[in-house]
Protein backbone atom coordinates (compact mmCIF):
# COMPACT_ATOMS: atom_id res chain seq x y z
CA UNK A 1 0.00 0.00 0.00
CA UNK A 2 1.53 3.44 -1.06
CA UNK A 3 1.62 6.11 1.90
CA UNK A 4 -0.92 9.04 0.99
CA UNK A 5 2.01 11.30 1.98
CA UNK A 6 4.86 9.92 0.29
CA UNK A 7 2.57 9.96 -3.21
CA UNK A 8 1.29 13.47 -2.48
CA UNK A 9 5.12 14.92 -2.11
CA UNK A 10 6.15 13.56 -5.21
CA UNK A 11 3.53 14.86 -7.12
CA UNK A 12 4.01 18.34 -6.09
CA UNK A 13 7.63 17.73 -6.47
CA UNK A 14 6.65 17.07 -9.91
CA UNK A 15 4.19 19.66 -10.74
CA UNK A 16 6.38 22.21 -9.14
CA UNK A 17 8.08 23.51 -12.68
CA UNK A 18 5.29 22.82 -14.51
CA UNK A 19 3.72 26.14 -12.91
CA UNK A 20 6.10 28.29 -14.36
CA UNK A 21 5.78 27.26 -17.65
CA UNK A 22 1.76 27.48 -17.40
CA UNK A 23 1.98 30.44 -16.28
CA UNK A 24 3.99 32.03 -19.05
CA UNK A 25 1.70 30.23 -21.66
CA UNK A 26 -1.26 31.25 -20.54
CA UNK A 27 0.33 35.00 -20.19
CA UNK A 28 0.94 34.95 -23.98
CA UNK A 29 -3.16 37.06 -23.47
CA UNK A 30 -2.77 39.55 -20.41
CA UNK A 31 -4.20 38.58 -16.81
CA UNK A 32 -4.31 39.33 -13.58
CA UNK A 33 -3.26 37.19 -10.34
CA UNK A 34 -6.68 35.91 -9.65
CA UNK A 35 -8.21 35.52 -13.12
CA UNK A 36 -4.88 33.59 -14.01
CA UNK A 37 -5.32 31.53 -11.22
CA UNK A 38 -8.51 29.98 -12.33
CA UNK A 39 -7.82 29.92 -15.56
CA UNK A 40 -4.72 27.25 -14.70
CA UNK A 41 -7.12 25.37 -12.70
CA UNK A 42 -9.48 25.07 -15.24
CA UNK A 43 -6.47 23.81 -17.56
CA UNK A 44 -5.57 21.35 -14.93
CA UNK A 45 -3.30 23.22 -13.12
CA UNK A 46 -4.40 23.97 -9.43
CA UNK A 47 -1.67 26.03 -8.25
CA UNK A 48 -1.98 27.75 -4.37
CA UNK A 49 -2.71 31.52 -4.31
CA UNK A 50 0.31 31.83 -2.02
CA UNK A 51 2.53 30.68 -4.86
CA UNK A 52 1.53 31.87 -7.58
CA UNK A 53 1.44 35.43 -6.69
CA UNK A 54 4.76 35.84 -5.34
CA UNK A 55 5.80 33.71 -8.72
CA UNK A 56 4.38 36.15 -10.80
CA UNK A 57 6.69 39.25 -9.20
CA UNK A 58 9.45 37.22 -9.37
CA UNK A 59 9.54 36.11 -12.90
CA UNK A 60 8.49 40.36 -13.55
CA UNK A 61 11.31 41.03 -11.52
CA UNK A 62 13.76 38.28 -14.20
CA UNK A 63 12.07 40.29 -16.88
CA UNK A 64 10.33 37.29 -18.06
CA UNK A 65 6.44 39.28 -17.50
CA UNK A 66 5.99 42.71 -18.13
CA UNK A 67 3.39 44.29 -16.29
CA UNK A 68 0.59 47.46 -16.45
CA UNK A 69 -2.02 48.63 -14.23
CA UNK A 70 -5.20 48.85 -15.34
CA UNK A 71 -7.66 51.47 -13.47
CA UNK A 72 -10.57 51.44 -15.67
CA UNK A 73 -12.87 48.56 -13.48
CA UNK A 74 -13.94 48.41 -10.25
CA UNK A 75 -10.69 47.71 -8.63
CA UNK A 76 -6.89 48.76 -9.97
CA UNK A 77 -5.53 44.70 -11.39
CA UNK A 78 -2.19 44.73 -12.14
CA UNK A 79 -1.94 42.99 -15.60
CA UNK A 80 0.99 40.40 -16.84
CA UNK A 81 1.70 39.76 -19.90
CA UNK A 82 4.96 37.68 -21.06
CA UNK A 83 7.74 39.63 -22.51
CA UNK A 84 10.20 38.67 -25.55
CA UNK A 85 12.74 37.49 -23.09
CA UNK A 86 9.70 35.45 -21.31
CA UNK A 87 8.65 33.89 -24.96
CA UNK A 88 12.55 32.90 -25.02
CA UNK A 89 12.61 30.78 -21.79
CA UNK A 90 9.36 29.15 -22.65
CA UNK A 91 10.45 28.02 -25.93
CA UNK A 92 13.65 26.54 -24.21
CA UNK A 93 11.12 25.19 -21.17
CA UNK A 94 9.05 23.40 -23.80
CA UNK A 95 11.61 21.92 -25.83
CA UNK A 96 13.56 20.01 -22.51
CA UNK A 97 9.51 19.01 -20.82
CA UNK A 98 9.10 17.41 -25.00
CA UNK A 99 12.50 15.47 -24.02
CA UNK A 100 11.67 14.38 -20.93
CA UNK A 101 8.55 13.22 -22.43
CA UNK A 102 10.27 11.38 -25.12
CA UNK A 103 12.96 9.72 -22.39
CA UNK A 104 10.11 8.66 -20.00
CA UNK A 105 8.49 6.98 -23.67
CA UNK A 106 12.47 5.84 -24.50
CA UNK A 107 12.64 4.39 -21.19
CA UNK A 108 9.19 2.49 -20.82
CA UNK A 109 9.72 0.92 -24.16
CA UNK A 110 12.62 -0.34 -23.23
CA UNK A 111 11.67 -1.86 -20.08
CA UNK A 112 8.75 -4.40 -22.44
CA UNK A 113 11.81 -5.30 -24.72
CA UNK B 1 -10.57 50.42 9.15
CA UNK B 2 -10.12 47.15 10.84
CA UNK B 3 -11.23 44.08 8.65
CA UNK B 4 -9.26 41.42 8.82
CA UNK B 5 -8.13 41.41 5.31
CA UNK B 6 -6.67 44.82 6.49
CA UNK B 7 -4.57 43.32 9.45
CA UNK B 8 -3.85 40.58 6.83
CA UNK B 9 -2.06 43.42 4.35
CA UNK B 10 -0.33 44.56 7.59
CA UNK B 11 0.77 41.70 8.99
CA UNK B 12 1.96 40.34 5.46
CA UNK B 13 3.60 43.55 4.12
CA UNK B 14 5.49 44.33 7.33
CA UNK B 15 8.81 42.51 6.32
CA UNK B 16 8.54 43.65 2.84
CA UNK B 17 10.97 46.13 1.46
CA UNK B 18 9.10 49.57 2.39
CA UNK B 19 10.02 50.70 -1.39
CA UNK B 20 7.60 47.57 -2.84
CA UNK B 21 5.18 48.03 0.26
CA UNK B 22 2.84 49.93 -1.67
CA UNK B 23 2.38 47.93 -5.12
CA UNK B 24 1.98 44.44 -3.24
CA UNK B 25 -0.68 45.79 -0.71
CA UNK B 26 -2.66 47.15 -4.11
CA UNK B 27 -2.26 44.17 -5.92
CA UNK B 28 -2.72 41.60 -3.20
CA UNK B 29 -5.57 43.43 -1.63
CA UNK B 30 -7.34 43.37 -5.44
CA UNK B 31 -6.23 39.76 -5.74
CA UNK B 32 -8.28 38.87 -2.08
CA UNK B 33 -11.07 40.81 -2.94
CA UNK B 34 -11.52 38.84 -6.45
CA UNK B 35 -11.39 36.12 -4.26
CA UNK B 36 -13.74 36.82 -1.78
CA UNK B 37 -16.25 38.27 -4.82
CA UNK B 38 -15.86 35.21 -6.91
CA UNK B 39 -17.32 33.08 -3.21
CA UNK B 40 -20.18 35.41 -2.67
CA UNK B 41 -21.09 35.32 -5.83
CA UNK B 42 -22.01 31.59 -5.12
CA UNK B 43 -24.19 32.26 -2.31
CA UNK B 44 -21.41 33.27 0.39
CA UNK B 45 -21.53 35.40 3.58
CA UNK B 46 -19.11 37.67 2.94
CA UNK B 47 -17.60 37.48 6.80
CA UNK B 48 -17.30 33.54 6.13
CA UNK B 49 -15.83 33.92 2.51
CA UNK B 50 -13.00 36.12 3.37
CA UNK B 51 -12.35 33.70 6.57
CA UNK B 52 -11.64 30.99 3.76
CA UNK B 53 -9.67 33.10 1.55
CA UNK B 54 -7.17 34.38 4.00
CA UNK B 55 -7.30 30.83 5.70
CA UNK B 56 -6.03 29.84 1.94
CA UNK B 57 -3.85 32.34 1.81
CA UNK B 58 -1.75 31.37 4.83
CA UNK B 59 0.23 32.34 7.26
CA UNK B 60 1.07 36.13 6.14
CA UNK B 61 5.08 35.62 7.50
CA UNK B 62 5.22 32.59 5.02
CA UNK B 63 3.62 34.85 2.18
CA UNK B 64 5.93 37.79 2.65
CA UNK B 65 9.01 35.74 2.89
CA UNK B 66 8.04 34.21 -0.85
CA UNK B 67 7.39 38.19 -1.93
CA UNK B 68 11.09 38.40 -0.43
CA UNK B 69 13.09 35.47 -0.73
CA UNK B 70 13.79 35.77 2.37
CA UNK B 71 15.36 32.38 4.04
CA UNK B 72 13.09 30.65 6.17
CA UNK B 73 16.15 28.77 7.79
CA UNK B 74 18.97 29.69 10.21
CA UNK B 75 21.58 27.83 8.15
CA UNK B 76 20.83 26.50 4.73
CA UNK B 77 21.99 23.57 2.82
CA UNK B 78 25.05 25.54 1.55
CA UNK B 79 26.79 26.13 5.06
CA UNK B 80 25.05 22.97 6.88
CA UNK B 81 27.38 20.63 6.43
CA UNK B 82 30.66 22.95 6.97
CA UNK B 83 29.06 24.54 10.11
CA UNK B 84 28.67 20.77 11.32
CA UNK B 85 32.20 19.60 10.46
CA UNK B 86 33.49 22.28 12.39
CA UNK B 87 31.40 22.23 15.23
CA UNK B 88 32.46 18.34 15.53
CA UNK B 89 35.88 19.82 15.30
CA UNK B 90 35.91 22.81 18.13
CA UNK B 91 33.53 20.21 20.32
CA UNK B 92 35.70 17.37 20.44
CA UNK B 93 39.05 18.94 22.22
CA UNK B 94 37.96 22.82 23.27
CA UNK B 95 35.82 22.46 26.26
CA UNK B 96 37.69 18.87 27.49
CA UNK B 97 41.18 21.25 27.06
CA UNK B 98 39.55 24.17 29.10
CA UNK B 99 37.90 22.33 31.99
CA UNK B 100 41.31 20.13 32.28
CA UNK B 101 42.89 23.51 32.83
CA UNK B 102 40.54 24.81 35.37
CA UNK B 103 40.50 21.79 37.39
CA UNK B 104 44.26 21.32 37.77
CA UNK B 105 44.35 25.35 38.20
CA UNK B 106 41.39 24.71 40.88
CA UNK B 107 43.34 21.88 42.46
CA UNK B 108 46.68 23.82 42.97
CA UNK B 109 44.69 26.63 45.01
CA UNK B 110 43.88 23.99 47.39
CA UNK B 111 39.89 23.34 46.06
CA UNK B 112 40.10 19.54 46.05
CA UNK B 113 37.09 17.42 45.10
CA UNK B 114 34.76 20.83 44.44
CA UNK B 115 37.67 21.14 41.23
CA UNK B 116 36.09 18.55 39.14
CA UNK B 117 32.75 20.05 39.45
CA UNK B 118 33.77 23.49 38.53
CA UNK B 119 35.81 21.92 35.65
CA UNK B 120 32.77 20.19 34.21
CA UNK B 121 30.66 23.41 34.55
CA UNK B 122 33.42 25.90 33.01
CA UNK B 123 33.47 23.01 30.09
CA UNK B 124 29.78 22.81 29.38
CA UNK B 125 29.74 26.66 29.58
CA UNK B 126 32.30 26.85 26.83
CA UNK B 127 31.05 23.92 25.14
CA UNK B 128 27.68 26.24 24.73
CA UNK B 129 29.21 29.53 23.31
CA UNK B 130 30.99 27.86 21.25
CA UNK B 131 27.81 26.70 19.41
CA UNK B 132 26.39 29.79 20.17
CA UNK B 133 29.24 31.95 18.26
CA UNK B 134 29.80 29.55 15.31
CA UNK B 135 25.72 29.50 14.42
CA UNK B 136 26.01 33.07 14.51
CA UNK B 137 28.30 33.24 12.27
CA UNK B 138 27.21 31.15 9.87
CA UNK B 139 23.71 32.47 10.20
CA UNK B 140 24.64 35.92 9.44
CA UNK B 141 27.27 33.83 6.61
CA UNK B 142 24.06 32.84 4.86
CA UNK B 143 21.53 36.07 4.69
CA UNK B 144 25.07 38.59 4.19
CA UNK B 145 26.67 36.98 1.51
CA UNK B 146 24.59 34.13 -0.85
CA UNK B 147 27.17 34.26 -3.71
CA UNK B 148 29.98 33.36 -1.34
CA UNK B 149 31.68 30.07 -3.38
CA UNK B 150 32.60 27.44 -0.33
CA UNK B 151 35.49 25.36 -0.67
CA UNK B 152 34.40 22.79 -3.29
CA UNK B 153 34.39 18.62 -1.94
CA UNK B 154 36.72 16.97 -3.09
CA UNK B 155 37.55 12.64 -2.61
CA UNK B 156 40.65 14.07 -0.79
CA UNK B 157 38.87 14.87 2.30
CA UNK B 158 37.50 11.49 2.43
CA UNK B 159 38.76 9.77 6.03
CA UNK B 160 40.24 7.00 6.38
CA UNK B 161 38.00 4.37 6.98
CA UNK B 162 36.73 4.31 10.72
CA UNK B 163 37.56 0.67 11.82
CA UNK B 164 41.12 1.45 11.33
CA UNK B 165 40.77 3.93 13.96
CA UNK B 166 40.29 2.85 17.33
CA UNK B 167 42.53 5.82 18.98
CA UNK B 168 40.51 8.86 19.03
CA UNK B 169 41.28 12.49 18.44
CA UNK B 170 39.78 13.74 21.66
CA UNK B 171 41.34 11.13 23.78
CA UNK B 172 45.06 11.76 22.25
CA UNK B 173 44.37 15.67 22.64
CA UNK B 174 43.00 14.98 25.99
CA UNK B 175 45.98 12.71 27.14
CA UNK B 176 48.58 15.22 25.73
CA UNK B 177 46.27 18.16 27.32
CA UNK B 178 47.17 16.60 30.82
CA UNK B 179 50.72 15.30 29.97
CA UNK B 180 51.93 19.24 28.97
CA UNK B 181 49.85 20.56 31.98
CA UNK B 182 51.77 18.51 34.07
CA UNK B 183 55.31 19.49 32.46
CA UNK B 184 54.06 22.96 32.97
CA UNK B 185 53.15 22.30 36.90
CA UNK B 186 56.57 21.44 37.66
CA UNK B 187 58.62 24.67 37.02
CA UNK B 188 55.28 26.38 38.05
CA UNK B 189 55.22 25.12 41.81
CA UNK B 190 58.46 26.36 42.45
CA UNK B 191 57.64 29.49 41.77
CA UNK B 192 53.94 29.71 42.69
CA UNK B 193 52.78 27.11 45.22
CA UNK B 194 50.49 29.19 47.09
CA UNK B 195 52.03 28.04 50.54
CA UNK B 196 54.46 31.13 51.72
CA UNK B 197 56.95 31.32 54.79
CA UNK B 198 56.80 34.20 57.22
CA UNK B 199 58.51 36.81 54.76
CA UNK B 200 55.71 36.28 52.06
CA UNK B 201 58.25 34.53 49.95
CA UNK B 202 57.33 31.33 48.08
CA UNK B 203 58.23 27.66 49.19
CA UNK B 204 57.86 25.24 46.53
CA UNK B 205 56.07 22.07 47.14
CA UNK B 206 58.94 19.42 45.54
CA UNK B 207 62.16 19.08 47.06
CA UNK B 208 64.02 22.20 45.14
CA UNK B 209 67.12 19.63 45.54
CA UNK B 210 65.34 17.12 42.96
CA UNK B 211 66.15 19.76 40.03
CA UNK B 212 69.48 18.58 40.07
CA UNK B 213 68.89 15.21 38.54
CA UNK B 214 65.44 13.78 39.48
CA UNK B 215 62.60 16.44 38.15
CA UNK B 216 64.35 17.22 34.90
CA UNK B 217 64.89 13.23 34.18
CA UNK B 218 60.25 13.44 35.04
CA UNK B 219 60.19 15.91 32.54
CA UNK B 220 62.05 14.07 30.08
CA UNK B 221 59.38 10.88 30.62
CA UNK B 222 56.54 12.88 30.30
CA UNK B 223 58.20 14.61 27.33
CA UNK B 224 58.39 11.23 25.78
CA UNK B 225 54.61 10.11 26.56
CA UNK B 226 53.35 12.97 24.58
CA UNK B 227 55.44 11.60 21.47
CA UNK B 228 53.91 8.40 22.33
CA UNK B 229 50.35 9.97 22.31
CA UNK B 230 50.95 11.01 19.18
CA UNK B 231 53.01 7.91 17.93
CA UNK B 232 49.95 5.90 19.09
CA UNK B 233 47.33 7.93 17.08
CA UNK B 234 49.26 8.08 13.80
CA UNK B 235 49.17 4.27 14.20
CA UNK B 236 45.47 4.60 14.76
CA UNK B 237 45.56 1.24 16.89
CA UNK B 238 46.69 -0.08 19.95
CA UNK B 239 49.52 -2.84 19.15
CA UNK B 240 51.80 -5.05 21.52
CA UNK B 241 54.82 -2.64 20.56
CA UNK B 242 53.04 0.18 21.90
CA UNK B 243 51.43 -1.87 25.04
CA UNK B 244 55.26 -2.23 25.98
CA UNK B 245 56.67 1.36 25.69
CA UNK B 246 53.43 2.61 27.57
CA UNK B 247 54.11 0.32 30.37
CA UNK B 248 57.64 1.36 30.39
CA UNK B 249 57.36 4.73 30.04
CA UNK B 250 54.47 4.38 32.92
CA UNK B 251 56.85 2.61 35.16
CA UNK B 252 60.06 4.91 34.51
CA UNK B 253 57.57 7.65 36.22
CA UNK B 254 55.60 5.79 38.92
CA UNK B 255 59.08 3.99 40.30
CA UNK B 256 61.13 7.41 40.71
CA UNK B 257 58.13 8.86 42.20
CA UNK B 258 57.36 6.31 44.30
CA UNK B 259 60.73 5.90 45.50
CA UNK B 260 61.46 9.43 46.21
CA UNK B 261 58.39 9.67 48.04
CA UNK B 262 59.02 6.27 50.40
CA UNK B 263 62.15 7.67 50.65
CA UNK B 264 60.96 11.05 52.27
CA UNK B 265 62.80 12.82 49.33
CA UNK B 266 59.83 14.42 47.21
CA UNK B 267 58.48 17.09 49.45
CA UNK B 268 60.33 20.15 50.17
CA UNK B 269 61.75 20.09 54.01
CA UNK B 270 60.45 23.64 54.62
CA UNK B 271 56.97 23.27 53.91
CA UNK B 272 57.14 21.35 57.47
CA UNK B 273 57.90 24.81 58.70
CA UNK B 274 54.44 26.07 57.82
CA UNK B 275 52.16 23.06 57.58
CA UNK B 276 52.92 21.45 61.22
CA UNK B 277 51.39 18.56 60.49
CA UNK B 278 53.96 17.23 57.59
CA UNK B 279 56.61 18.35 60.87
CA UNK B 280 55.51 14.95 62.61
CA UNK B 281 57.83 12.16 61.00
CA UNK B 282 54.90 9.71 61.72
CA UNK B 283 53.01 12.17 59.52
CA UNK B 284 55.54 12.00 56.53
CA UNK B 285 55.72 8.50 56.18
CA UNK B 286 52.37 8.03 56.10
CA UNK B 287 52.22 10.36 53.45
CA UNK B 288 54.96 9.14 51.69
CA UNK B 289 53.04 5.13 51.29
CA UNK B 290 49.81 7.10 50.26
CA UNK B 291 51.85 8.73 47.38
CA UNK B 292 53.67 5.28 46.51
CA UNK B 293 50.63 3.30 46.25
CA UNK B 294 48.83 5.80 44.27
CA UNK B 295 51.34 6.05 41.91
CA UNK B 296 51.80 2.39 41.87
CA UNK B 297 47.52 2.16 41.55
CA UNK B 298 48.00 4.13 38.83
CA UNK B 299 50.42 2.54 36.64
CA UNK B 300 48.32 -0.60 37.25
CA UNK B 301 45.12 0.50 36.04
CA UNK B 302 47.18 1.98 32.76
CA UNK B 303 48.68 -1.61 31.87
CA UNK B 304 45.18 -3.65 32.79
CA UNK B 305 43.03 -0.74 30.60
CA UNK B 306 46.00 -0.63 27.85
CA UNK B 307 46.25 -4.45 27.84
CA UNK B 308 42.44 -4.76 27.35
CA UNK B 309 42.47 -2.15 24.67
CA UNK B 310 45.23 -3.93 23.19
CA UNK B 311 43.56 -7.41 23.03
CA UNK B 312 40.48 -6.46 21.71
CA UNK B 313 42.11 -4.14 18.97
CA UNK B 314 44.83 -6.49 17.80
CA UNK B 315 41.99 -9.37 17.45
Amino acid sequence: MVNEEVLRTHLQELRRGTVVVASLLALRQPGYGYALLQRLTGHGFPVDANTLYPLLRRLEEQGLLTSEWNTQESRPRKFYRTSADGETVLARLLDDLAAVQTSVTGLIEGADR
Amino acid sequence: MNTLTDRYLAATLRSVPAERRDEIATELRASIEDMIEDRTGGGQHTATAEREVLTELGNPDLLASRYTDRRLQLIGPTYYLVWLRLLKLLLSFIPAIVGTVVVVVEVAQGNGFGAIGRGIVVAMQVGVQITFWLTLTFAVIERAQPGTTMPGWTVDQLPDVPTHRDVSLADTVASVAMLALTIGYLPFQHYQSWVHDTDGGNIPILDPALWSFWLPALIVVLAASVVFEIVKYRTGRWTWPLFGVKGLLDVAFAVPVAWLALSDRLLNPALADRLSWLADQDNRDTLGVVIALSAAGVVVWGLIDSAVKTRRQTR
